[in-house]
């Protein structure tokens, strides 16, 4: 019996592991195929954890903010100091909300103005978060029965916190806007200095603080311009609140996020998805004001008797070929 | 009971003693990636799975195969999310350099074995980035990962393996058979 370490050192492994070895290659190649071969596994797993990450988040928030209270006994006094200035500060923004509300108000009525497209969104309650070096995601309680589905945005009260990547029925995973492989088209509305918006691409880098790409350099961003999605791609819903510039010290620029993701507990699941235009109604169509019949509403043709004799073909009058789009302003015009 | 003795008792289930390290090495990997971050996900979770593969590499390297060591690496895959397949090959490749630098790893003990498990973790963290680095080389537009996460699991993985290591030394005296040191 003295020889168990003799017979462990004649593992005679070498065989199997040069298979081993070209099995993992061969699984990272596979995954660089097809990346999600894995999703499938990962979301059955969340969904038969769901219940008991849910009875574990209760006692683990609550030792999280323990934790958080600890260290910030040593800064009320200032915090509350602090609190007491922006508090003074958002009640006169608020003031000047009420009046622009107003303002924009009297402008649509004035406009006639088609409202937003009204947005569905489910309320979710985050089970649990992962940060790993090549993620860093968190689980939310709400899969294909309610309606979560890949791709849609996940905000909480803040701000954007990311996207959904992966559902199962009960749970989904959201690929937060720090993680290394989030990309989103973002609208930078600058504060001072600059006119008009600027389009850029926000990348995480699993920091803090997401990097702005593809930023034109004839255009100049400053501390605290406001960071909105674009809806460029027609992914995300644009307008929604995701940050502020910041500079990172050499010579590029962040995003400081509004939402917190380590913070954040409920969350809303926005069941966004472009409506596509439908062409104006044939009754709408000012077919006797532009003089124009369509000529999808002419019976067709009937057909050409079939002459004896060929007749030489007289010049054919150029046809009007009338679009969507050049219909939809005179459209527009005429509901008004 | 001596250790002379407890080592020459037979396993009264050799099939399921045998399955013990691989088993350990699950339940490292459900522990570490079980999503609820008491710290806010200010530091990543540890490699908890890596000190079974490292530990019963040394000891008893006929239990921890290189085909368990793939199970481990592929179930950290799983249940990590990261790209597949880049836990695995780090877990066969740190397999392969400890099988092949047994004596060295094995002859340490106290403060050396942690250095000697923080260069195995070096090694599997080198190899996770490298992995991850060529996958991200091979997709236009997708830069290079940080290093910091990585390095922070590095140090989250070190200082967790001794807690980890006595409760496989302890799996390990209870259920499987005498150590190296025990002989």
């Amino acid at each position: 019996m003295a020889n168990a370490w003799k017979i462990a050192r004649k593992s005679n492994a070498q065989l199997p592991l040069v298979i081993v070895i070209a099995l993992a290659v061969v699984l990272v190649l596979l995954g660089k195929a097809q990346s999600g071969i894995l999703d499938k596994a990962r979301v059955h797993l969340t969904d038969m954890l769901a219940p008991v990450l849910q009875t574990v988040r209760v006692p683990v928030a609550g030792f999280g903010r323990w934790m958080g209270s600890v260290t910030d006994i040593f800064s009320v006094y200032q915090q509350n100091l602090k609190l007491k200035e922006e508090n003074a500060r958002l009640r006169q923004w608020r003031n000047v909300a009420i009046v622009l509300q107003g303002r924009v108000g009297r402008y649509q009525t004035l406009l006639h103005a088609v409202p937003d497209p009204q947005m569905n969104a489910v309320l979710a309650r985050v089970i649990g978060r992962a940060n790993r070096p090549f993620l860093q995601t968190m689980i939310l309680d709400a899969g294909r029965e309610h309606h979560a589905l890949p791709g849609q945005a996940v905000l909480d009260a803040r701000g954007m916190i990311g996207r959904i990547y992966l559902t199962g029925s009960r749970t989904s995973w959201v690929i937060l806007l720090t993680d290394l492989n989030s990309r989103t088209p973002v609208t930078i509305s600058a504060s001072a200095g600059n006119s008009g918006n600027i389009q850029a691409m926000m990348t995480g880098d699993n920091s803090a603080y997401p990097t702005l790409d593809m930023v034109s350099h004839t255009v100049t961003l400053h501390d605290g311009d406001q960071v909105t999605s674009s809806g460029d791609g027609g992914l995300l819903p644009s307008g929604l609140p995701i940050g502020t510039v910041v500079s990172d010290g050499s010579g590029g620029w962040r995003v400081a996020l509004l939402a917190d993701p380590g913070a954040s507990q409920d969350v809303e699941i926005l069941n966004f998805s472009k409506p596509q235009e439908a062409p104006p109604a044939t009754a709408q169509l000012p077919v006797e004001a532009a003089s124009l019949k369509p000529q999808a509403l002419q019976p067709p043709p009937a057909p050409a008797p079939i002459a004896a004799a060929p007749v030489p073909p007289k010049p054919k009058p150029k046809p009007v070929v009338v679009t969507p789009a050049d219909l939809a302003a005179p459209a527009e015009v005429m509901e008004r | 009971m001596s250790s002379l003795e407890r080592a020459s008792s037979a396993p009264r289930f050799p099939f399921l003693v045998a399955l013990v390290p691989l088993l350990f090495g699950l339940t490292c990997v459900f522990i570490a990636n079980i999503p609820i971050s008491i710290l806010g996900g200010l530091v990543p979770s540890p490699l908890l799975a890596l000190v079974p593969v490292y530990f019963w590499c040394l000891v008893r390297p006929d239990l921890m195969t290189p085909a368990a060591a793939l199970a481990i690496g592929f179930s950290e895959d799983v249940m990590s999310g990261s790209p597949p397949g880049v836990w695995t090959l780090s877990f066969v490749l740190t397999y392969a350099l400890v099988a092949r630098q047994r004596d060295s790893f094995a002859g340490v003990s106290g403060l050396v074995a942690v250095v000697g498990f923080a260069v195995a973790s070096a090694f599997v963290c080198a190899v996770a980035w490298m992995t991850v680095a060529f996958l991200a080389f091979l997709t236009p537009g997708v830069r290079l990962p940080p290093l910091a996460p990585i390095i922070g699991e590095l140090a989250m993985t070190v200082l967790f393996y001794v807690p980890t290591a006595l409760v496989a030394g302890w799996l390990h005296h209870r259920l499987v058979g005498a150590l190296r040191g025990d002989i």
